[in-house]
């Protein structure tokens, strides 16, 4: 019969009897402590060389990545410019919207008359003429002599028509004569345009008390403009005592600078008087 | 009849950007006339016999669209050309010198033309405020323009006529 517990046999046993309790004292935890003391200067030492590792892989690999990222930054770059220029368009989309809205608004809260929407494309070419072009013309049922307004007031009247285009003449024309009435004073006027595009009252009875300040709305006189459309507010008043009329300046309602869209009044027929005038 | 056809285009090119952009270019109350600098500037550089036809019809074109008597445009654009024929026999060897002078005349021609039109219509207006504050301010933005205008004309010249274009 054979010995089983020779010495080999027996140390095999005990090596596994260890290695089985061993592992059985990690697994239930209790070698926990010696192992993050004796795995801790391991950790340290991994982190060291990959630290190290990456610092050697760096230097020699940052010029492609640097490369790399300025293609990127290139590209990120244009990225950015792209959407500033459509943040841009959408801002003067959306500034031309709130134009045509604020436009609606003024049509609909004045049904009596018919409105054309139409955009300003150009100005004249002599500086002593104030005249605008705008986009729509006879296709768009623009006629001569029809009043031009904004949502803040008179404009002015059509002067021209072509099929798709009309010349119009602004109040701040030196051509250009409103009859108008002081709304409070509850006198009647005329305003007239000059060169430099100023504007000014005249005609205003010499006994009549205007104040600095007081609206100026269409008469209607004339039958050239509808009555009561907003056209500005005296801004000064010259009387002289030898003088049959008082005349004064007026700050316009509209800033012809920066006008942009208008609307063109189609149900207003313009009354010819010429053949009254001797 | 290619070279026409870019003194058109040009032409049309410098009408959309007068009325879009440089009729809005204010200093007081006067603007630059890029029009009329064009003009000018083909004048000094062309050397088509009959370039004044094209001259008339761009006047004409320019009084149509403008509020300004049809025949105005015509009068200033032709006056023009004929001194710009013998402006470049004279001052040939300079020819931004030239282009200086006759923008200057030019302008200048161009507003007491339009001022006696105001006369002769009878519109009230006040001659020394049209002097300071509309034909100056006019003089200096169209000389301050003539530069670049001069500049882009030769380049379309040398371009259309690299042979005898007159640099």
């Amino acid at each position: 019969m054979r010995n089983l517990f020779t010495p080999k046999n027996l140390r095999n046993l005990i090596l596994v009897t260890v290695i089985a309790g061993v592992l059985i004292l990690a697994i239930s935890g209790y070698l926990t402590p010696i192992f993050s003391v004796s795995v801790s200067p391991l950790i340290s030492a991994q982190s060291w060389i990959s630290e190290r590792y990456l610092a050697f892989s760096d230097f020699f690999g940052s010029p492609r990545d640097m490369a790399t990222l300025r293609e990127e930054n290139t590209t990120l770059r244009n990225e950015v410019a792209q959407l500033q220029s459509e943040i841009i368009a959408l801002q003067e989309n959306l500034a031309q919207a709130e134009i045509l809205y604020t436009l609606l608004d003024f049509a609909r809260n004045n049904p009596e008359h018919e409105y054309e929407a139409a955009t300003v494309i150009g100005r004249e070419i002599s500086p002593y003429l104030q005249y605008i072009i705008i986009d729509k013309g006879s296709n768009n049922g623009i006629r001569f002599g029809m009043p031009v307004v904004t949502q803040q007031g008179l404009v002015g009247r059509i002067d021209a028509v072509i099929s798709d285009a009309a010349r119009v003449q602004l109040i701040t024309d030196a051509g250009s004569t409103v009859n108008v009435r002081l709304k409070t004073a509850n006198v009647e006027g005329q305003v007239g345009g000059s060169i430099t595009g100023e504007v000014s009252l005249d005609m205003v009875p010499i006994d009549a008390q205007v104040d600095v300040g007081e609206v100026i709305l269409t008469s209607g006189l004339g039958g050239t403009y509808p009555p009561n459309i907003f056209v500005g507010q005296v801004f000064s008043m010259q009387s002289n005592q030898n003088a049959l009329f008082q005349t004064g300046s007026v700050q316009p309602i509209v800033d012809f600078s920066v006008l942009s869209a208008v609307l063109v009044i189609t149900n207003f027929e313009a009354v010819d008087i010429a053949p009254l005038v001797p | 009849m290619l070279v026409y056809l870019a003194y058109a285009m040009s032409f049309v090119l410098a009408m959309m950007l007068q009325y879009g952009v440089f009729s809005r270019w204010m200093i007081l109350s006067g603007s630059p006339d890029l029009v009329l600098l064009l003009i000018i500037a083909l004048s000094l550089h062309q050397k088509n016999s009959r370039f004044w036809i094209l001259v008339l019809i761009m006047g004409g074109v320019v009084g149509l669209v403008s509020a300004l008597p049809f025949f105005l445009p015509m009068v200033v654009y032709m006056a023009v050309y004929l001194v710009s024929l013998s402006l470049k026999q004279r001052v040939w060897q300079t020819p931004l010198l030239g282009m200086f002078l006759l923008t200057f005349g030019a302008t200048i021609l161009a507003h007491f033309l339009s001022i006696s039109v105001l006369f002769i219509q009878r519109i009230p207006f006040n001659f020394t405020e049209a002097l300071v504050r509309v034909m100056l301010p006019s003089v200096f933005l169209n000389m301050f323009l003539a530069i670049p205008v001069h500049a882009l004309v030769r380049e379309l010249a040398v371009w259309l006529n690299p042979q005898g274009a007159q640099v």
